[in-house]
């Protein structure tokens, strides 16, 4: 079966400079992300700021352009970058993004934002199409009078995924959907989002760098470390036994009522992408680093044994492990 | 925490323009003692500590009070007030990188605390300034101390804020979601480090955050704060055996379990009501599964269910029938 989504290889340079003299310094953003999505299903894409997840979603989208790899939709590469079917594809895949409010018009009410997409696409956008989407996601329809801030952040959130839903997508790419919002009002949305792909088979990329919303929502997890992805596999597989250092260290700093103490600290900070390590990535941070690890680095492939992706010189078993004092 | 609590307050209120803000708290932390407020925005777990501290603009009108020692600082002269800002007590905030001043080099901005509460300078308060940061861990210290904050990672920054904090050799730190705006990895280096400095000082912590995980990891006593007061206080460990406030119960369904079933997350449903629009009662009434008519007649006060163990809740007890709690969260 044709995966709805298949990206292969995807990688997304930018160019620095520092200072006004210095010499431009490539900073690879994405680095040879491979990953595939079925329809109605979720991928949850993880990892600090920084590793590339967002530039991800948006080269799944074709709203930025990968510089090597390529994207495919429902089995067809995806048409140039602002030609006519590239305009039609685009209103069969949607963004939701972290910040409600920056993602509304503060100038527009709710309803007249609702019925943009459709009108753009040259949907009917008439009220009652509107009220539809707005009772779609918990809204009242009298609340498409309103203003973004006359409402609460969940119910910007809300109006933000009506908006989205409009044009009926397939994929929705959600970027940090609810890391903006409160406890109580994360598991709403949350849910919301749930009940949404189970009604209209919308496949999700849920990007996040919350591990407990990603378990909630994924069926599947990628986690993702300066650009690449490091270890890939079924969200409780990956959560209970992570194979990869850095997701052993992500899912030991989950905050967690019923442990104490005990996790694993990383060393240092989320390295530069401007500056990045030989080898792996990961291995001036990794407890586990060998030799190896700063000469070359891992692929990604199954383990040995239980099949899960990962991409780790020690968890692969090519090497035994070295564990430095701490 | 028996007999001589470090802070007292006492039925704090904060108004802005007439609107009640933070609306009669009332804690007390002991010396050494680790205590979490956790609350949504808007509860007022913020302002009470910036109420406290008189840190709020003029316009806030602020009552109750609150004592230091036995000694009230609310409305003190500015004279004690400086004393007892980043001396006996001090404050580290969310975002690092605006709490620093920009165009000052790190050392110099950490040997103006220490001049300021330790009467430190020159060669000295280099030196002490350089000893601090390598309290919080920062590699490569002596050459950090001429870096600016915008050579500084976030997790660094805070690291720079903390030993700002520590100049002062306060007896309370009271850290303002401090990890809020850091990755999860730096998180966890920032919280051990927290935890690092209290055993070693024996410095009193008051950890104000919106993550229950956090608080859980970290403080020994935990109030729950909602719509401008305190709906529930206990020892941690028993926060997340048996809450007892409806909206304890809900905010702890509503976090998405790492272990066991996945299934619908207990919403609490509905939103916080807006400041100028209180419930006549119990504010979470509107919200809340186990609401009954005699809950709208007046705000529930603070009392004991279980010794040690307080709720402001008029049928406080078990978990309702609609939020069951998550397994991992029972205890085992």
């Amino acid at each position: 079966m044709t995966p709805l989504l298949e990206a292969r290889d995807l990688v997304r340079r930018y160019s620095m400079r520092r200072g006004m003299l210095g010499r431009p310094v490539e900073v690879r953003a994405v680095d040879g992300v491979t990953l595939r999505l079925e329809a109605g299903k979720t991928l949850g894409l993880v990892g600090e700021s920084g590793c590339g997840k967002s530039t991800t979603g948006r080269m799944v989208l074709g709203l930025e352009a990968p510089d090597e790899g390529d994207v495919q939709f429902e089995g067809a590469p995806m048409p140039p970058p602002g030609s006519l079917p590239w305009r039609r594809q685009r209103a069969r895949m949607q963004m939701v993004y972290q910040d409600p409010l920056g993602a509304l018009d503060r100038r527009l009410t709710i309803g007249a934002q609702v019925a943009e997409p459709l009108q753009i696409h040259g949907l009917p956008a008439d009220d009652a199409r509107v009220h539809a989407l707005l009772r779609q996601v918990g809204l009242r329809p009298d609340q498409a009078e309103r203003y973004p801030h006359e409402l609460s952040g969940g119910q910007r959130q809300r109006s933000v995924l009506a908006r989205a839903l409009a044009t009926d997508p397939v994929l929705l790419v959600c970027d940090e959907p609810i890391s903006a919002l409160d406890v109580s009002i994360q598991a709403q949305v949350m849910n919301l989002l749930v009940d949404l792909q189970q009604q209209r088979g919308i496949a999700l990329l849920f990007i996040s760098h919350d591990l407990r919303a990603v378990r909630q929502m994924s069926h599947r997890v990628a986690v993702m470390y300066l650009g690449r992805i490091v270890e890939e596999g079924e969200p409780d597989a990956v959560l209970h036994e992570p194979a990869h250092p850095y997701a052993q260290a992500l899912v030991s700093a989950i905050p967690d009522p019923s442990r104490r103490g005990n996790r694993i600290v990383l060393q240092g900070d989320p390295p530069n992408p401007a500056a990045r390590p030989s080898g792996c990535a990961f291995h001036p941070r990794c407890p586990l680093a060998v030799p190896l690890c700063a000469q070359q680095a891992p692929a990604l492939k199954p383990r040995p044994g239980d099949g899960r992706m990962v991409a780790c010189h020690v968890a692969q078993g090519d090497v035994a492990p070295m564990r430095k004092a701490a | 925490m028996a007999g001589a609590a470090l802070v007292e307050i006492r039925d704090l209120a904060v108004a802005f323009d007439g609107t009640p803000a933070l609306r009669g708290v009332s804690l007390s932390i002991g010396k050494g003692e680790s205590l979490g407020l956790v609350g949504e925005s808007g509860c007022g777990k913020s302002v009470t500590w910036l109420a406290a501290l008189g840190l709020l603009p003029r316009k806030a009108r602020v009552t109750g009070s609150v004592q230091l020692a036995g000694q009230e600082i609310l409305h003190a002269p500015p004279a004690t007030l400086d004393r007892v800002r980043g001396g006996r007590v001090a404050m580290i905030f969310q975002d690092p990188a605006s709490s620093l001043n920009p165009v000052h080099r790190i050392g110099r901005q950490i040997t103006e605390a220490l001049q300021l509460h330790r009467g430190l300078s020159g060669a000295a308060a280099r030196e002490e300034a350089r000893r601090l940061l390598e309290q919080v861990g920062m590699p490569d210290a002596l050459r950090r101390l001429d870096a600016y904050p915008h050579e500084l990672s976030g997790g660094q920054n805070q690291r720079v804020m903390i030993a700002i904090a520590l100049a002062g050799q306060p007896e309370l730190l009271v850290a303002d979601e401090p990890t809020t705006a850091l990755d999860v990895t730096i998180q966890a280096q920032i919280l051990t480090l927290l935890a690092e400095i209290r055993r070693d000082t024996g410095m009193a912590l008051v950890l104000i955050s919106h993550d229950l995980g956090v608080i859980a990891e970290t403080c020994e006593r935990v109030c729950v704060m909602y719509a401008g007061r305190i709906v529930e206080e206990t020892r941690t460990e028993r926060l997340f055996a048996a809450p007892s406030h409806p909206y304890a119960q809900g905010l702890m369904a509503a976090l998405p379990p790492i272990h066991g079933p996945r299934r619908p997350l207990a919403a609490i449903p509905g939103s916080v009501p807006e400041p100028w629009a209180m419930p006549p009662g119990c504010a979470f009434a509107p919200r809340c599964p186990r609401h009954v008519a005699a809950c709208d007649a007046a705000p529930p006060p603070l009392v004991a269910v279980t010794p040690g163990h307080c709720a402001a809740c008029i049928r406080p007890g078990a978990a309702s029938a609609r939020a069951p709690l998550s397994p991992e969260l029972l205890p085992a």
